[in-house]
């Protein structure tokens, strides 16, 4: 299977390994992810006051790409994803703003592609069960805390990826793994967001009550699906005064883990840039 | 300062009609405030905002800092028993905010600033251009050195690159942003 592939600025970047991975892991299970041919930033926030159309603009230009490609397009930040869902969901109800974009841009977009997130096409196929039948490496015994955040799961009347309460996605997928999910109760919370640019200080207790409550449930390693978490969690973790202080626990993208049990070499794994080192839990 | 009985009838209504939330239903449960992850940063909670609202208090809420704090995780809206999406409400009120004259917090307009100017040059965000702009453009105390030091991990770990991607349809990206700033009323200059 062929899936139109949009990465987003952080995975061309900053979350390198999230893309590495993730591309890695899709081919293994067959699915070939293809980098849509011309993309730019999507705005990386919705536009929430009804009156503003034009932050709808920069998604909009993205969509249209897609469509021009495929019946869907597959996002696996959890930004991209949230900011694309919710144009398409917007654009489908709301005929008149999708007229209005259009003219603004010059595009035709028709509102028939799907954004898909890459953990909802693998729970359609090959489905947790193949997925399980494909691990050659089951992660036995590995406790890790699936954070789901916010923007992947919320609102639900425009994602509707998984309850926004309590959802199951990332559990089940572990589990698949040969992984022992570790339900804690922080595990919808908002990381800070990027709140952490602007208010380090806000942006820090935030995490510390993430990390703290998982490290407390007894996860060895915390699981996420967002690049901004990645970092919210993990770097504070060296770099101020709370990780000094207690057990420190890496925080890796739920491909990562998946390239480890379908044992795909090291370097599909792309855990080398992490502040806190993932890898020793992987070494036999 | 507002003295305490300055009523705007017009207030609640128009935020209920700019954001879609129909902000005068709310019977102050403040499971809202109880969820929000920034509320304890706040000079006014989620529920106390709208409160404020639905007591006409336009002065009050446009001038505080809680406006500006809300990161749209959508705890919130997710929970209220009435429905009230507060994500939508905040960012109506900060464009209210910016409409009537009121000075943003400058730290976030800094970040937007520099956040768009970046999509502006490249078509992308760039990480490191970002950043240094976010930095000169916000003279306020802020701790440069401190950020010299995060930006210079991430560079030797390979995360942000020293040089920016252009996308091939930047010529179009420049042309919606000039056309979207002639139509825009809130463009503020700090």
């Amino acid at each position: 299977m062929r899936v139109s592939y949009y990465p987003g600025c952080t995975l061309s970047t900053k979350a390198r390994g999230y893309d590495r991975s993730g591309r890695a892991v899709a081919a293994a299970l067959g699915v070939e992810l293809v980098e849509l041919p011309e993309w730019q930033c999507c705005g990386a926030t919705f536009p929430l006051a009804t009156d503003n159309s034009l932050a709808l603009i920069a998604p909009t230009r993205v969509l249209y790409q897609a469509e021009q490609a495929g019946e869907q397009v597959a996002a696996l930040c959890a930004i991209c994803y949230h900011v694309l869902k919710r144009t398409q969901t917007t654009l489908e109800r709301d005929l008149e703003m999708r007229e209005r974009i259009n003219w603004f841009t010059e595009q035709e977009y028709q509102g028939r592609v799907r954004v898909v997130h890459l953990l909802e096409l693998l729970r359609d196929e090959p489905g947790w069960d193949g997925l399980a039948e494909r691990v050659t490496r089951p992660l036995k015994g590995l406790r890790a805390a699936p954070y789901y955040g916010c923007l992947l799961l919320r609102p639900y009347d425009e994602i509707r990826l998984d309850d926004p309460e309590s959802p199951t996605i990332l559990h089940d997928l572990l589990r698949a793994l040969g992984a022992e999910p570790v339900d804690f109760p922080y595990n919808v919370e908002c990381c800070g967001s990027y709140i952490t640019v602007k208010e380090p200080k806000i942006s820090e207790t935030m995490s510390r009550d993430i990390v703290a409550s998982a490290r407390e449930h007894g996860a060895q390693v915390i699981v996420t699906a967002c690049p901004l978490c990645q970092f919210n969690l993990d770097y504070p973790q060296r770099e101020t005064e709370f990780g000094r202080s207690g057990e420190e626990i890496p925080v890796v993208y739920f491909t990562q883990l998946m390239a480890v049990a379908l044992g795909l070499p090291e370097e599909d794994w792309g855990l080398e840039e992490y502040y806190v080192d993932p890898r020793p839990l992987f070494r036999d | 300062m507002a003295t305490a009985f300055e009523l705007d009838l017009t207030f609640g209504r128009e935020v209920q009609t700019r954001s879609g939330a129909p902000v005068l239903r709310c019977y102050f449960c403040q499971k809202c405030t109880a969820g929000c992850p920034v509320a304890y940063a706040m000079d006014y909670k989620p529920a106390q905002v709208l409160r404020l609202i639905q007591l006409g208090q336009r002065d009050v809420v446009l001038s505080s800092s809680a406006i500006w704090l809300c990161v749209g995780c959508e705890a919130c809206g997710t929970r209220c028993p009435n429905q009230i999406r507060l994500a939508p409400m905040f960012d109506t009120l900060r464009y209210m905010a910016l409409e009537e004259g009121y000075s943003p917090d400058p730290a976030v307009y800094a970040l937007h600033r520099s956040f768009l100017d970046s999509i502006r040059l490249w078509g992308r965000v760039h990480e490191l251009t970002m950043l240094m702009e976010y930095k000169l453009r916000s003279p306020f105390g802020s701790d440069l050195l401190a950020d010299i030091r995060v930006g210079l991990t991430l560079l030797l770990k390979g995360k942000i690159t020293h040089l920016p991607e252009r996308v091939r349809g930047l010529a179009q990206v420049r042309r919606l942003y000039k056309e979207a700033e002639r139509r825009s009323s809130t463009e503020v200059e700090t």
